[in-house]
């Protein structure tokens, strides 16, 4: 303890005057670092949970909360069903088409990315120069969707001629999720001991076999993680979307278009959001469980 | 030579006796040749051990048995008499204990164990009575329903042992199998193996790096350096009559007296060093030559001491007279380096009584030493084919 006393006595940078930005640091309190994340988190999380009461609230254009109903919820529902059956409603807010079109993407894409990640993953480790390769298969998630929405827009319509619609919004999900999910399923696939294939060899197993009894439980962290990624980028994408469109809506755009342009669908849209959210997280959570939760035989 | 004593022992012996044939296998790994035209065979029922260092293509050997790996080049590969170079290694009648054990992590021990079975679509009961069966004469019965991880290296070694054995091969190939496990547990897992090699009758081809274990557990070693093979033999063989220096050297000879051969009588081979002549039973690959250079391979543990006035009375002798070195303790013994006018000699020394500092000579029986050809270099054979 003592010895700190002529220590700051004989070095020398102790005399001089710190510059602005060590001073500056050096006078925050204590837990500073920890108050600025929460204030992120705070920022992220309060529109979200603000949006989700409104939601609730008789009179939400006003962004007063209060006055509460579940009328928004109702509407959500039923004006697509009314409608669907010829019946006037009071909203034509018709979220039914959209849903199912997003759900139905957001599966395909998500197959797509399992059985992609699949094949690719567990080769790219063990390809001898993988870095251009590696940087190849990522380069993708560094493109701006806008940009790459025109460009797949141009291609598609203009040179390899694909019918516009469902199809080329459901190739351009895949190559937007592709990347993610190719990367999760990489982490867990560059730690995969390639010699539990020449052992299951060894042993007797068929191709088939060591693929369907080794490689792909070993790798169920990696497909989990794949799939649950497909199915999220494809489920909330939106700047591909509306250049693939084609008189197509998915639920994200359907939302972009009706905030835009009905005042009186906004409520409808503060619901569907929330709902969309809550469903989300739960199956965030749900995926993380499987994947992971189970997973105490893929760690070693 | 190696060759002409496989071909020797192919004419000999019946082809029905066996078990492994590997005629002129030769195996490049770009321009890296790791088995250069190697010929290996097996009977039934023996423990078979490629020894040599890192490098030296044991393991090659072996993967090529197994059908793990496809040699550049082979003139015939049989098991069981059955030619299986077309084979691949998922339909070859042998299997493999890998020195990582190679345990699937996201089975259980049983299911481990089990492998084998179920991808050949035998049913669970049955499966698991053979799996039980297996684990029982490796000792871990009680370990059926863990987990892999819950294992020490020396039960995950054991749990390996149990799934090569349960489809029962016709040979288990092990590919250092104790590497991984320390000291005291790899002599424990030596005697295990070799229960278990007495008692199921099966062929074992052993891979490993050390004499040691080579010694302790074969009934016949095969030698390799560089690709090919240096010597062949009962552990007795290599260990009392190296085919060459590198022999001598790999198998722990501790003192290796280089000369010149002066004389050739009945097997028994006198050489020069400097004003010295030392006799001893030649063993080298070739006959040996008057004018060429040879080694005297002594063991340090042959090597006698003569007290100052004490006569050696005994006829077949080399002596050195010599003077006091460094000693080493080591326990159970010394070792002492003794210094003659040929340079440091080793001797073990069992005997606390002895004073090592009053010493006029060392010995050892002609009987007790080999001479043989000074070659350091890949096979015992190139030196005679230039």
């Amino acid at each position: 303890m003592t010895m700190t006393v002529p220590a700051s006595e004989t070095i020398t940078y102790a005399q001089v005057r710190p510059p602005f930005w060590r001073r500056f640091m050096d006078g925050l309190p204590r837990g500073t670092g920890l108050f600025f994340g929460y204030g992120v988190l705070f920022i992220l999380y309060l529109p979200i949970v603000w949006l989700m009461i409104l939601s609730i609230s008789g009179e939400p254009l006003t962004g007063i909360p209060g006055d509460w109903t579940l009328t928004w919820y109702e509407d959500v529902i039923y004006a697509d069903i009314a409608q669907r059956d010829g019946e006037a409603y009071g909203s034509n807010f018709r979220v039914g088409d959209p849903l199912l079109l997003s759900i139905g993407l957001a599966f395909a894409t998500s197959a797509a990315c399992v059985i992609g990640a699949l094949i690719v993953g567990p080769v790219l480790p063990r390809v001898k120069r993988r870095g251009p390769l590696l940087i190849g298969f990522l380069m993708p998630l560094m493109v701006p969707g806008i940009v790459a929405g025109v460009g797949l827009f141009m291609w598609y319509r203009l040179v390899i001629n694909v019918k516009m619609g469902v199809w080329s919004l459901a190739l351009a999900h895949f190559v937007w999720a592709f990347p993610f999910a190719l990367l999760a399923m990489l982490v867990v696939a560059s730690r995969f001991d390639t010699r539990l294939m020449e052992a299951a060899e060894d042993l007797g197993a068929s191709r088939w076999q060591r693929f369907w009894q080794i490689e792909v439980p070993i790798l169920k962290p990696g497909i989990f993680a794949a799939g649950f990624f497909g199915f999220l980028l494809s489920f909330n994408e939106l700047p591909f979307s509306i250049f693939m469109r084609a008189g197509q809506d998915t639920l994200p755009l359907y939302l972009w278009i009706q905030s835009g342009a009905h005042n009186t669908t906004v409520p409808l849209i503060y619901a569907m959001s929330t709902l969309v959210t809550i469903v989300s997280i739960g199956l965030t959570f749900l995926a993380i469980k499987l994947a992971f939760g189970g997973g105490k035989d893929g760690k070693q | 030579m190696a060759n002409s004593d496989v071909a020797a022992l192919r004419t000999a012996g019946s082809d029905g006796d066996q078990i492994l044939q590997v005629e002129h296998a030769t195996h490049r790994f770009g321009d890296v040749v790791a088995l250069d035209d190697v010929s290996i065979t097996a009977r039934r029922g023996e423990f078979l051990t490629l020894l040599g260092e890192s490098g030296s293509g044991k393991t090659t050997l072996l993967r090529i048995v197994a059908g793990l790996e496809r040699p550049t080049r082979i003139a015939r590969i049989a098991i069981d008499g059955e030619d299986v170079s077309a084979i691949p290694a998922s339909r070859r009648n042998c299997t493999t204990v890998f020195q990582h054990y190679a345990l699937f992590p996201h089975m259980s021990v049983g299911q481990n164990v089990e492998y084998g079975l179920r991808v050949r679509g035998i049913d669970r009961d049955q499966r698991r009575k053979r799996a039980e069966d297996a684990l029982t004469l490796v000792r871990l019965l009680d370990k059926y329903g863990r987990r892999v991880h819950q294992l020490s290296g020396g039960e995950r070694q054991r749990v390996a042992l149990a799934r090569a054995l349960i489809t029962e091969p016709a040979i288990l190939l092990l590919d250092e199998p104790l590497g991984a496990l320390d000291e005291k547990l790899r002599v424990d897992m030596q005697v295990e193996l070799l229960d278990l090699h007495e008692k199921l009758g099966l062929t074992f081809i052993y891979v490993t790096h050390s004499q040691e274990e080579a010694l302790t557990m074969s009934d016949r070693i095969i030698l390799m350096r560089r690709g090919r093979i240096v010597q062949e033999g009962p552990p007795t063989d290599l260990f009392d009559r190296p085919a060459s220096r590198f022999v001598a050297d790999f198998m722990g000879v501790e003192n290796l007296l280089e000369g010149t051969i002066e004389s050739v009588q009945n097997g028994t081979a006198s050489v020069r060093i400097g004003g010295h002549v030392i006799s001893g039973a030649w063993s080298g690959a070739g006959p040996a030559e008057k004018g060429a250079a040879a080694c005297v391979a002594v063991r340090a543990e042959r090597v006698r001491l003569a007290p100052h006035g004490v006569a050696i009375d005994e006829p077949g002798v080399n002596t050195l007279p010599c003077t006091s070195g460094a000693t080493i303790y080591k326990g159970k013994y010394l070792d002492q380096t003794l210094d003659t006018d040929i340079g440091p000699v080793k001797a073990r020394i069992w005997d606390r009584g002895v004073d090592v500092n009053d010493l006029e000579a060392l010995w050892w029986r002609e009987s007790e030493c080999a001479i043989t050809s000074n070659e350091n270099g890949a096979g015992a054979g190139s030196g005679d084919d230039a």
